[in-house]
């Protein structure tokens, strides 16, 4: 008994030894679907997804890939922490009195000019601590978050950890350990309320 | 695809209506990978189909001239 074969759509041998026999359908069909002889087709996803919406126009797309990029979030995250740097510094520079202070009359009152060029001076120093944290801060995470793929509180956490101990780091090893400690219980616990 | 990568990136916790940085790069990777594995196997199928076509025609002259 011949062998029959299992393969479907098969040709009849027309010629043995004349000319070759045509190819298989079925992998001329496979070449077709997802072989060498596909035809592109433009996906439209408003039409693939559940909910029809309409298609985004590249200009807008361009724009969300920017704001979602990390550059532009440690950015934001700079200038918010200079704004809220200056506002702090400030404030506190209200609190604070120690300026204007002079030895030989210790009850004299600080002039205007005094008072304001020093809470000029620690608003400025204030934002830009606050500025340089906040950005390193943000960067790391975005960074972090892109490469793990996943969005939880371990983001936050490593982030907290790398920048503290990127500041603490400068004032020995000790002081880096307890900065990278404190800042990432300190982010943890943001996330949390945030959360 | 979509039901393969939702299960793998996208975590059942549904406090934001957008899609955070990470799960966004999350699902670049997963429909990168999935096409990339569908291309493979469809080469691979390809492949396999000719050395059946090939078995088989074999088959066919050996048992045609017998």
């Amino acid at each position: 008994v011949r062998p029959r074969p299992v393969m479907a759509a098969v040709p009849p041998p027309s010629a043995p030894d004349g000319p070759e026999p045509p190819p298989l359908q079925y992998s001329l069909l496979l070449q077709h679907l997802v072989g060498e002889q596909r035809r592109p087709r433009a996906w439209d996803p408003a039409a693939l997804g559940g909910i029809p919406s309409p298609p985004k126009s590249e200009e807008q797309k361009m724009v969300e890939r920017a704001m979602e990029s990390c550059a532009f979030k440690a950015a934001l995250a700079c200038v918010g922490g200079f704004v809220l740097g200056g506002a702090f510094g400030v404030f506190t520079a209200g609190i604070d009195t120690n300026v204007g202070f002079d030895p030989k009359d210790p009850y004299r009152t600080p002039t205007a000019k005094e008072v304001l060029k020093d809470m000029g001076q620690r608003g400025i120093s204030y934002a830009k601590n606050f500025a340089i944290v906040g950005a390193m801060f943000s960067c790391t995470e975005c960074v972090v978050e892109s490469y793990r793929g996943k969005s939880d509180w371990k983001n936050s956490v490593i982030s907290g950890c790398i920048t503290g101990g990127a500041i603490g780091f400068r004032a020995g090893l000790k002081a880096g350990v307890i900065g990278c400690g404190g800042f990432a219980a300190f982010s943890a616990a943001i996330d949390y309320y945030l959360r | 695809m979509t039901q393969a990568c939702h299960r793998k990136c996208v975590p059942p916790h549904y406090k934001d209506a957008e899609l955070s940085k990470g799960e966004s790069v999350c699902l670049d990777r997963c429909v990168a990978k999935y096409l990339e594995v569908h291309e493979r196997m469809g080469k691979k199928l390809t492949e396999l189909s000719l050395q059946d076509e090939e078995l088989l025609k074999r088959v066919q002259q050996g048992t045609g001239t017998a």
